[in-house]
């Protein structure tokens, strides 16, 4: 239902001094997602995996390489038209408004005011208050808030394929296993093909199928068993020739 | 009479669709068109003859006055000085507004100064709306100002709009507080085209506990150019903010000043200001969600000037 082909990105490199010289963000990743599964998208800080996730959403317009959608070719399909599709994507740092409403995100997302519509959707992702329908969606709003919208409103696009780029930023530790659940639930009664990418175990065990990816290429793919001993493999310390021991806050990085 | 230019001018600075229920007082093209007055609000001319006094009974809850001005003749001038004067304990709200119709190539304006003196725990909600429409070229000018005096506990809420289509506009707002008042002020301004806005706002906090937070947000399209200045001096132990932020977008100008004075140890003051583009990861957030990208700027306009 999702086909990547050969998916390259990359930016200009500014570290380099030089104009022409570009940095390879990804290079050239194949997949092919299937319809009502889950997937999990994990690997270190700077692989790739958000780059990808919105190259599929139509936020980083691809190098070279093609994506094709439910049959349809939608490499050159701006954002609006990829979430006409059928695509939604909750942000990992979500946008703050002045004076825009959790209620107007969600009525945009949901395509109706219907106030019993929208209580529904708030229902089904955790939120109790309704007073919490007029809060602006501001830097006033706690991260654990703000995730909630972002969770909220992209579940109430009823998309076809949902992307979630590391939903359990900024959530508490014991909100996790219900918003695993809900993701969950959502994609098995909706069949909708499902997208997290994150480092949390919670999510890599909820997946069917777990991509690594490493250095802009798809390292890996299977289960999270298969995964386990390269992922071990990245939490080692890589800075163990300049270590300093724990006096030094270095080791941290 | 209203006729249909009236009316829509009358809903887009009042929203009344007609003529309004409980105190009133309508002004076409420099005349009385209508006046009311109820048992607790009394509105008659001042001894200049070039404005009202709008006297609040103290103890008068939950009632209105709406106070339009209309100007649809072309080439008129309408200057107006108007007092309100509200009485202790008091709880009002005062709709104001002027819409400016110009269907030639005539100037129109209004310079209106609404004086408030808003007595012991009186409270007053003022909402203040501008608006000029017409196809005529004649220059629209609109200078509004405001001055309000607040004794011990007073409290103002000021919802001061400029909506569009108008030219030129240069505000001022003056105020001072005495002991435990609070005033709010929020203004929002949307201009384009060639329109210049200057707002002015000078708020002197004399008294203990009294307190002011004024808010600015200001939309600048086209060639157009808003100023705005805040200056709030504190001459006691008192709070003070001042929060403006302005959304710049084809080849907008903007100059934002906010100003702290404190004179007094324990004054606590704060501002903030931006001025920027839309935020990318806004757009951004509502074209996945669907919107186009005019779609999106124009939510996101709509909301920060809501």
């Amino acid at each position: 239902m999702l086909e990547l082909k050969n998916i390259h990105f990359s930016v200009t490199d500014e570290s380099s001094g030089s104009v022409d010289a570009k940095k390879t963000i990804l290079g050239g990743i194949n997949f092919t997602f299937e319809k009502g599964k889950f997937y999990g998208i994990t690997g270190p800080n700077g692989s790739g995996k958000t780059t990808l996730a919105k190259a599929i959403m139509g936020i980083n317009e691809v190098t070279s390489g093609s994506i094709r959608f439910n049959g349809k070719d939608i490499t050159n399909m701006t954002i609006t038209e990829r979430a006409r599709e059928g695509i939604a994507y909750g942000f990992q740092h979500s946008a703050r408004f002045k004076g825009v409403t959790f209620r107007a995100l969600l009525a945009i997302a949901a395509g109706t005011e219907d106030e019993d519509r929208l209580i529904d959707i708030i229902a089904r992702v955790g939120i109790c208050s309704l007073d919490f329908l007029d809060k602006p969606v501001d830097s006033k709003l706690s991260g654990g808030e703000i995730k909630k919208i972002e969770l909220a409103t992209t579940i109430a696009r009823n998309p076809v394929l949902a992307i979630y780029d590391e939903p359990d930023t900024g959530i508490d530790l014991w909100t996790i296993d219900p918003m695993v659940k809900l993701i969950q639930k959502e994609q098995k009664k909706h069949e909708r093909t499902t997208i997290v990418v994150s480092h949390n175990r919670a999510f890599l065990e909820a997946a069917d199928t777990l991509l690594m990816i490493k250095d802009g290429k798809i390292a890996y793919v299977g289960d999270l068993k298969g995964a386990t001993p390269m992922l071990t493999d990245l939490s080692v310390c890589g800075y163990g020739d300049i270590c300093e021991g724990e006096s030094n806050v270095r080791c941290y990085r | 009479m209203l006729d249909a230019i009236d009316k829509d001018l009358l809903m887009a600075v009042a929203d009344l669709e007609g003529i309004p229920k409980g105190a009133y007082n309508i002004r076409k093209n420099g005349q009385l068109l209508g006046r009311k007055v109820s048992g607790g609000i009394n509105i008659e001319a001042n001894e200049e003859e070039n404005g009202i006094v709008v006297t609040i009974k103290p103890g008068v809850v939950d009632q209105s006055v709406h106070i339009p001005v209309i100007l649809s003749q072309a080439g008129l001038h309408d200057v107006v000085y108007n007092t309100f004067i509200i009485g202790e304990d008091a709880d009002v709200t005062i709709v104001a507004g002027c819409g400016i119709h110009c269907g030639s190539s005539r100037a129109g304006g209004h310079e209106g100064i609404h004086e408030f003196q808003v007595g012991k725990n009186a409270k007053v909600r003022y909402v203040e709306k501008h608006l000029a429409t017409g196809e005529g070229t004649g220059k629209r000018t609109l200078n509004p100002t405001t001055k309000v005096f607040m004794e011990e506990n007073a409290v103002a809420e000021m919802d001061l709009t400029q909506i569009g289509g108008v030219d030129e506009a240069k505000r001022l707002n003056e105020a001072e507080l005495s002991a435990g008042s609070s005033l709010f002020i929020t203004e929002r301004i949307m201009t384009d085209g060639n329109q210049i806005a200057i707002s002015h706002n000078n708020i002197i906090l004399k008294g203990d506990d009294s307190k002011a937070n004024i808010v600015s947000r200001s939309v600048i399209k086209e060639n157009s150019k808003q100023d705005f200045y805040a200056n709030v001096e504190a001459r006691a132990r008192s709070f003070g903010h001042i929060e403006c932020d302005a959304i710049i977008m084809d080849n907008g100008i903007n100059e934002t000043v906010p100003a702290l004075r404190a004179l007094h140890p324990d004054a606590e003051l704060t501002h903030e200001a931006s001025i920027g583009k839309i935020a990318n990861d806004q757009l951004i957030k509502l074209m996945s969600l669907g919107l186009t990208y005019d779609e999106a700027v124009e939510k996101i306009i709509r909301g920060f000037l809501k």
